[in-house]
């Protein structure tokens, strides 16, 4: 076994998409472990209490007129001339890796164990050693047509202070409406519409004194992890699909162990969108979008071994905890093999929790049917009854509903 | 000409950019914002309801009338492009004006669904039929009245929609009624098609349609503005006939109803009141007839009053007679009542596509007559049990279960309450299974309150009505009340002093299972779980055969370390015929009991396998103010069948009154389920709950968590809960269509919607937070999960911690 660490750089990070055809950042073993460090895509939403003074994230969110460090950031387009900027913004998030699995195949499952998950403090001289995470009421927020509230529409981004003095909880510092910004390249971006723009905090005004009396318990995770799809080269990072991805569930995190399906050779393994808390469906559009560095541990199960164990049939995400297996329904369980040629960006317009209900409710069927071996009856009644079923996230285009088994159901005298 | 370039489609192109832009088009992420906009007033606090329900109104050029002005539930879908918005509404009774602006635009096209309104203009007071278009000039001195609910489209369109037309601008001084037919008819069509997929149309799509909507509205208005306006004693003439026809509608249940008593009434002659029909071609007892077997067709194809047998309706319309009634019904329509009754409800049941729709029949549904709360029955109702002692002490009471204790698949108003009990008093209630039926032998036998409220034999039913459907179950044959709901519910209780507007918290201190009094069984706790025709899976077995219902019976251990539950056996259901000789293919009737020789018992299921026990009640419900009678299946505003789990020991649940006395009733126990209910049962178990009833009065909710209350809203020691649905308030939105429509139309996407709006509002009203703040904790710290899929109104529930606010002062 050994331990292997990977930094941030502008050469370890893939920023808005999984892709097969990335250079792999680390190539290691089944049993091998390694640490791994992840930065928000919303650093830039404070600059200073996120970005200055850390060398990683300052190379890697460079940007001036000269010198991007990280160009492409999205499936899109990388060829100008450009709407918003190379990659177009078709995906977001800042993403560590790939990680290359030695021997890893199609049909084979990833096992991914989270060993431990760690805040990263600031560097900067006013906040060394304090963790702040920004939470954005987006434009892609379930809320977003729905305000009462004028002005309407409005972005509001809302910056929290991480304390992990004793139970660890988030409270709000300041927030502020987004106001049209300008990135190096001189694109205006009047909504939040490209990731990594630094917001000039000359152009805003921020409000204090909120959610004053508010204490948002933390919930360390990681909102997309996941391996690269065979369908196409460069896949937006915002829908969750069979290998993963944004799956933006809080329950990925420490002591987790999530299961993926090999789609391509070496599994390509990245993870990212490190969030301080988040609540069962992500209302807004984000969680506490904090950067998060995580040790991790892999685990290669062969296709060929995997009949009578629990992996068996497995061909979507599943996570196992200390209590309890979920499994990840969606509004397209595949929606690139689904939805053609312009699926990345037409699944949004397909957003229903109503079918990721029906899809979590196929998937369990299927494990309780092929891994316990109950007839179809029996399962269906102990999902009535055992199974709790809930929203996952509304905001990811690629709807999602959970569903959960408590371990102790299984174990009997 | 128009410019139609965004209807093209875009060509397929390697050039990037062109991609590039078709992507972003493509994509809802970034998208504009659309131009649909769903407006409830469950997102506002009771106080800013007026001014948001204002807006709404103000966008299509109307305002709230001086007199009749509106605060109670609402819901709007509306959508806009240059100059064309189009709103359907849904609202209680209210007046509307014209919202006064430039004369410039063109008139105001406003359409009544369901229920008729009154227009009053110049020329005085009109009644304006249901599907009879409207032209509104954009000010004048006219106003509407709605005198129940407001439903109705509206379609406004100013100038800006024509591009520089020179179309000429229709003027019309005054409103302008348009009677179905023709030219009117085809837009009335298109309008009311449009209103009901606004929030699916495609922004292309929309436009195209706007475009056609603005055309025809402009052609129907040149029209009318043509036309010269009646003058003379025809209209004089045509105004009696009018007042006439108006007095015989009210008065259809009268046998005696007589020409000569009607021209004495109007203080006319009876030669000249014949004189006024015979200038319609009618004559007088032909039309009196005419409308009777109209009206009663009305009714029979509406479930809101057929509770009532056939027999009843055709009294209600001054037939004495019945045999007289079935021969003039054929005689009229070509069918005997009954099976038009029955044909009706068949026809809408495979119209609709739905399969397993619970409930009442789509479209074998007309209009809902209301009858304001308390003004009948609940009036006079006198407690049938015993009034608690007023000593002024807090008391404890005990409702035992029995047949004349129990109302068994629907809420109602108008029930006798069982009990009278004051604020502060604890009431003990026993609640039965209505799947204890399914193995009567473990679940009722030997039980004196089980056998009571299940006897039945071929003479005799304990509790007949069984649903809120008609009681000689003419619509589907099932059984009297047609299965339209199935919940056994103990009660109901009247609380003391309660009226409309308050608040009754009920605190759940206990919950304990009925055990098995059997001899063989006796001490040990049986449950029924149906995986039955409404279950979410029903529509996609993978094995045969397909589809199929099972019965599976559990045991309840009350094991100290893991209480839990385990199944003994499982069926799948057989035909069974009940002692009255129907029989029942499906699980379609609550309380049939099963013969154990009829189906085969299938031993050794869910092998290994225990259920964690989370004791709770399924339904507690207030009565509902809407209706009389209230399928006890979709959950509502009034609570009813939540079918959450967290209602358990040490929960509270908050209800807001609907009617005096509150009326709580309770049931539906389960021993255990899971988020959603699947489907479509939990482990359902007989059990007994002893509640703490508190009564907060409305004038006392200020600064209250529970203030401003329009939802069943759940307080456990660790987290506020509260509940959304699919319609949060399904009788008031789609009023005589509720009870069919909320099984037709129930989605998560909606009740999802439903639990961010109440959610937002509890935090922005109850904990003071912006709407910023509220959305961004939201997002952070409120988890939102399904609560079930299989009980019409689906639910979701939105759940926040109490340690969010535990350094909140």
């Amino acid at each position: 076994m050994k331990h292997f660490t990977l930094p941030v750089s502008p050469k370890t990070v893939h920023w808005g998409y999984f892709s097969k055809k990335v250079a792999p950042a680390l190539t290691l073993r089944s049993g091998d472990r390694a640490t791994i460090e992840t930065l928000t895509h919303h650093a830039n939403d404070d600059y200073e209490r996120m970005i200055q003074g850390d060398p990683g994230a300052e190379s890697v969110f460079q940007w001036t007129r000269e010198h991007k460090a990280v160009a492409r950031r999205g499936s899109g387009p990388v060829e100008g001339p450009f709407i918003r900027g190379a990659g177009e913004g078709i995906g977001v998030h800042l993403l560590t890796g790939p990680v290359a699995i030695e021997g890893a195949e199609p049909g084979d499952i990833l096992e991914v164990r989270i060993l431990d998950v760690r805040p990263r403090p600031s560097c900067s001289a006013c906040h060394a050693g304090r963790c702040f995470g920004s939470n954005v009421a987006a434009n892609w927020g379930f809320h977003y047509h729905d305000l009462i509230e004028e002005p309407k529409p409005r972005e509001v981004v809302t910056i929290f202070e991480l304390d992990t003095s004793g139970e660890p909880y988030a409270k709000a510092v300041y927030n502020y409406v987004w106001t049209p910004q300008t990135d190096p390249d001189g694109i205006v971006h009047p909504t939040i519409d490209y990731p990594g723009v630094r917001v000039d905090h000359a152009t805003i005004r921020k409000r204090e004194n909120i959610l004053t009396s508010v204490k948002v318990p933390a919930r360390l995770h990681f909102g997309t992890m996941g391996l690269a799809p065979s369908e196409a080269d460069f896949v937006s990072s915002i829908p969750p699909s069979y290998t993963g991805g944004n799956i933006d569930d809080w329950r990925i995190g420490k002591g987790a162990r999530m299961f993926y399906p090999v789609a391509v050779p070496g599994a390509y393994f990245s993870v990212g969108d490190p969030h301080a808390a988040q609540g069962d469906s992500e209302l807004g559009g984000t969680a506490i979008e904090t950067s998060l560095t995580g040790d991790f541990e892999f685990i290669l199960h062969k296709k060929a071994d995997l009949a009578g164990t629990h992996l068996e049939g497995l061909d979507h995400p599943m996570l196992e905890t200390d209590q309890a297996w979920s499994f990840y329904g969606f509004t397209y369980p595949n929606y690139l093999t689904a939805l053609g040629a312009d699926a990345q960006t037409e699944i949004a317009n397909h957003s229903s929790l109503d079918q990721a209900m029906r899809d979590a409710f196929r998937k369990l069927r299927r494990f309780l049917m092929t891994v316990h071996h109950l007839s179809e009856d029996e399962a269906i009644s102990l999902l009535s009854v055992g199974a709790d079923f809930g929203v996952t996230q509304v905001v990811d285009a690629n709807w999602g509903v959970h569903g959960t088994l408590r371990k102790n159901i299984f174990r009997c005298d | 000409m128009t410019d139609q370039s965004h209807l093209r489609p875009v060509a397929t192109t390697d050039d990037p950019v062109r991609v590039a832009r078709r992507l972003l088009r493509s994509t809802a992420i970034w998208v504009d914002p659309m131009s649909f906009r769903p407006f409830t007033s469950e997102s506002y606090a009771q106080d800013d309801r007026p001014e948001a329900w204002r807006d709404v109104l103000a966008a299509v050029g109307l305002r709230p009338a001086a007199v009749h002005a509106f605060d109670g539930h609402a819901t709007a879908s509306h959508r806009q492009t240059a100059g064309v918005a189009l709103t359907r509404m849904a609202a209680g009774a209210q007046g509307i004006a014209p919202l006064v602006q430039t004369n410039e635009d063109l008139p105001i096209a406003l359409m009544p669904l369901e229920d008729g309104m009154v227009l009053k203009s110049g020329h005085g007071h009109r009644i304006v039929p249901v599907g009879h278009l409207v032209l509104l000039p954009r000010s004048g001195d006219w106003s509407i009245v709605f005198q129940r609910d407001m439903r109705a489209i509206v379609l406004a369109v100013t100038s800006e929609a024509l591009h520089g037309r020179l179309s000429g601008k229709p003027r019309l001084g005054e409103p302008r009624v348009v009677p179905p037919g023709g030219f009117a008819d085809v837009f009335a069509r298109l309008l009311d098609a449009t209103a009901r997929t606004l929030d699916n149309l495609g922004d292309a799509e929309w436009n195209a349609i706007a475009l056609s909507l603005v055309d025809l509205l402009l052609t129907l208005a040149h029209q009318l503005a043509a036309s010269a306006p009646d003058a003379g004693s025809s209209a004089t003439q045509a105004a009696l006939l009018h007042r006439i026809c108006q007095t015989i509608e009210r008065r259809l249940d009268d046998p005696d109803l007589a020409p000569a008593r009607v021209a004495q009434a109007e203080g006319i002659s009876e030669r000249y009141l014949q004189k006024l029909f015979e200038t319609v071609g009618d004559n007088f007892t032909h039309y009196v007839r005419e409308r009777r077997l109209q009206r009663a067709w009305a009714d029979l194809s509406n479930p809101a009053e057929a509770h009532r047998s056939i027999s009843e309706i055709a009294y209600a319309y001054g037939f004495g007679d019945s045999a007289h009634f079935s021969r003039a019904f054929r005689h009229r329509f070509g069918l005997p009542p009954r099976e038009f009754r029955q044909q009706e409800a068949e026809r809408a049941t495979s119209q609709h596509g739905v399969p397993g729709q619970r409930g009442w029949p789509q479209e074998a549904l007309a209009q809902l007559r209301a009858h304001p709360p308390g003004a009948d029955a609940r009036g006079s109702a006198a407690c049938a049990g015993t009034i608690a002692p007023s000593t002024g002490e807090r008391s404890h009471h005990h409702l035992p279960v029995e047949a004349s204790r129990v109302h068994w698949g629907y809420f109602s108003r108008s029930l006798a309450p069982q009990i009278e009990i004051a604020s502060g008093d604890t009431i003990t209630i026993e609640t039965l299974t209505q799947h204890a039926s399914d193995d009567p032998e473990l679940m009722i036998a030997g039980d004196a309150g089980a056998e009571s409220v299940f006897g039945w034999t071929a003479a005799r039913k304990n509790v007949d009505r069984r649903g809120a459907g008609p009681m000689d179950a003419s619509v589907f044959g099932r059984g009297a009340g047609e299965g339209f709901g199935v919940h056994i519910c103990t009660g109901p209780v009247a609380v003391k002093d309660a009226q409309p507007g308050d608040v009754l918290e009920v605190r759940i201190l206990d919950i304990v299972p009925r055990a098995s009094r059997h001899p063989t069984h006796a001490g040990r706790v049986f449950g029924s779980s149906v995986a039955a025709w409404w279950g979410y899976h029903y529509s996609e077995f993978l094995g045969g055969p397909k589809p199929r219902e099972v019965v599976t019976i559990y045991e309840i251990f009350d094991d100290e370390q893991m209480p839990h539950a385990r199944a003994l056996y499982s069926y799948r259901w057989a035909p069974q015929t009940d002692p009255f000789g129907v029989a029942h293919p499906t699980y379609d009737y609550p309380g049939i009991p099963v013969a154990p020789g009829t189906v085969k018992r299938r031993h050794a299921v869910l092998d290994g396998i225990r259920i964690p026990l989370r004791p709770h009640f399924g339904v507690i419900a207030v009565a509902p103010r809407e209706v009389d009678f209230v399928d006890s299946v979709p959950p509502s505003y009034f609570g009813g069948n939540l079918d959450n789990w967290r209602l358990g020991k040490g929960s509270t649940v908050y209800l807001p009154v609907s009617v005096p006395g509150a009326l709580l009733s309770v049931g539906d126990p389960h021993a255990t389920q899971g988020d959603g209910e699947l489907s479509g049962t939990a482990i359902e178990c007989s059990m007994t709950g002893t509640f703490e009833v508190i009564l907060h009065k409305k004038a006392d909710l200020a600064g209250r968590p529970f203030a401003d209350l329009s939802y069943p809203l759940i307080e456990t020691e660790t987290d506020w809960v509260l509940t959304g649905f699919s319609h949060p308030n399904y009788l008031a939105e789609f009023g005589a269509q509720g009870q069919s429509e909320v099984y037709a139309k129930s989605s998560l996407d909606l009740a999802m919607k439903d639990a961010f709006r109440k959610m937002r509002r509890f935090l922005m009203n109850v904990k003071g937070l912006s709407e910023d703040e509220a959305i961004a904790l939201m997002s952070a710290a409120v988890d939102f999960g399904v609560t079930q899929v299989v009980d019409g109104n689906w639910g979701v529930h939105a759940i926040v911690s109490k340690r969010l606010f535990q350094d909140a002062i």
